[in-house]
């Protein structure tokens, strides 16, 4: 993590950037990229000494008909980049464990809990349910979990 | 049994072949919670470790989804019970920030205390239980004597040892009085005598710098490629901190440093948390000595609150590194979407390269100094 490089070009490869509004929001930039374009992007930041930060998923099928991956791009001197990719529900991306080995368990991570497939992946398996369980279970139509009746922590 | 019938077709191996496979936990006495290390084996060095979690795993995450806002507040404490202070107060400060919420100047300042409380209680802990892991029984005794004194501080003003649900959208739930201030400063005044007899005790100990000195080493550029932050990262030469790089809450008031080593192995981990509690210290002092007068409590209380449309992001400094909230809102009650980034589980992952070609007997200092929580990995 290094302090205060440049920020990565990234013309051609996000279809659109815009600044954050870190005040409220938190991010410094924001945009959004296909998802064949995901790797090169990370490849550019890490190159810039930007780190990956965090990376996560949402369910968006009721309003967007789609899922969308969120990655955050970060370095010592805050510049926060968000990075959001949209990709139909089944669908695949690629994987970014080869320009940012925590990109591993992030994956994976997303993979037990949305169900979003990663080629290129070298481990591609469960990180925090059970290897046998048969559902993904951040999905929106997984269910809920009810507060138990008069049950404790 | 042939490979086709195997039930762990990955531990399988040829005739002839040396490696062998060393289960290290969910349930070794001096493995941390409910971590297991699967270690590839050759002789005592490990070829290959592979760190296996979610042995505690809560469902955090969906449970904010069911709920309005202010009910996902007492699961924060629980996300990391040793500093339950700095995620509840961190989750406040999130939803604050998202919705404009503003807080009393008295309880932003309360809130910087008990965080850091809190974050000098947490390496208490950890100190204590890495000596535990090195094999050193006393210092455990003496931390835990130090710990209880904060517990009972926070107990008194919060009403809970360590799971606190202190923070409110807007302030906080009850205010401090003089017997929190008085018992605030006796407690730094107290550590801080002991300092010295932790050095002589534990840091001037040749047992303790044979196990720890150049083990374990964690660089740089692995920390960036993981992504490791808080206490490891410092003790690698990188002297970020999310109190200083994005400065929330206040924090930009306090004059503090932020320690820094650059061995980056498990001796320099453990001088980064030392001087950490004395920066510590040195900020509840500064907060103690400038206290506004006024009411901790929010000036509204909203029933139904709905934050704006979009994504957020929010991140504060809790004891293991940076902790962030990636919150979506969809403009009702309840949150779209909540994704803990905790520290621990970036640390964690890093495990795999740093425990390669390492002694197994170098495998609990080396992930006892790097002070994972597991039920923040696992959420």
């Amino acid at each position: 993590m290094t302090g205060t490089s440049a920020p990565p070009n990234l013309r051609g490869l996000v279809s659109e950037s815009a600044g954050g509004d870190y005040g409220a929001t938190g991010f410094h930039q924001r945009h959004t990229a296909e998802p064949g374009h995901i790797v090169e992007i990370a490849k550019r930041f890490r190159e810039s000494g930007y780190v990956l930060e965090m990376m996560t998923c949402e369910d968006r099928r009721e309003d967007l008909d789609a899922m969308r991956l969120v990655y955050t791009f970060n370095r010592a001197v805050a510049d926060r980049h968000v990075v959001f990719v949209t990709l139909p529900f089944g669908g695949e991306a690629p994987s970014i464990t080869g320009e940012f080995p925590s990109g591993d368990w992030f994956e994976r991570e997303v993979f037990d809990m949305y169900g979003v497939r990663f080629g290129g992946h070298p481990n591609l398996k469960r990180i925090l349910l059970p290897d046998d369980a048969d559902f993904h279970a951040l999905l929106k139509d997984f269910g809920r979990i009810e507060d138990a009746e008069g049950g404790g922590e | 049994m042939n490979a086709s019938q195997s039930i762990m077709p990955e531990l399988e191996r040829a005739p002839g072949d040396e490696r062998y496979y060393l289960n290290m936990g969910p349930q070794h006495p001096s493995m941390h919670g409910v971590l297991r290390l699967l270690l590839t084996m050759r002789g005592e060095r490990i070829i290959k470790c592979e760190p296996i979690i979610g042995y505690a795993h809560r469902a955090h995450e969906k449970m904010a989804e069911n709920r309005a806002y202010i009910q996902f507040l007492p699961n924060t404490s629980r996300v990391d019970y040793l500093s339950g202070m700095i995620y509840n107060i961190g989750y406040c400060q999130a939803i604050e920030k998202m919705c404009g919420i503003e807080v009393p100047e008295r309880a932003v300042v309360v809130r910087v205390i008990v965080n850091e409380l809190n974050r000098i209680q947490s390496h208490l802990l950890w100190f204590g239980t890495f000596l535990l892991d090195l094999g050193g029984i006393t210092p455990f005794l003496y931390c835990f004597d130090d710990r209880e004194e904060i517990l009972s501080i926070l107990d008194r003003v919060t009403g809970s040892r360590l799971t606190y649900s202190y923070g409110r959208f807007g302030g906080l739930t009850r205010d401090i009085d003089e017997t929190f201030t008085e018992q605030s400063t006796a407690f730094i005044a107290r550590l801080r005598s002991r300092f010295p007899m932790y050095t002589a005790l534990v840091h001037d100990n040749i047992i303790f710098m044979e196990r720890c000195k150049g083990v374990g080493v964690m660089t740089p550029e692995v920390c960036a490629q993981y992504g490791v932050t808080g206490p490891c990262l410092r003790a690698s030469g990188v002297g970020y901190d999310v109190r200083r790089a994005e400065p929330y809450g206040g924090y930009e008031r306090y004059d503090f440093e932020i320690p820094t080593r650059t061995a980056g192995d498990c001796l320099a981990r453990f001088e980064v948390r030392m001087d950490e509690m004395e920066q510590s210290c040195r900020i509840i002092e500064q907060a103690l000595a400038d206290l506004p007068d006024g009411d901790v409590r929010p000036k509204k209380l909203v029933k139904k609150l709905k934050p704006p449309v979009g994504e957020h992001y929010f991140a504060v400094e809790a004891a293991r590194g940076h902790f962030g909230m990636y919150i979506l809102s969809d403009g009702s009650d309840t949150p779209a979407k909540i994704k803990l980034r905790t520290p621990s589980f970036s640390n964690l992952a890093a495990m795999e390269r740093v425990l390669e070609g390492t002694m197994v007997a170098d495998t609990i200092a080396t992930t006892g100094s790097i002070d994972i929580v597991l039920p923040e990995i696992d959420r």
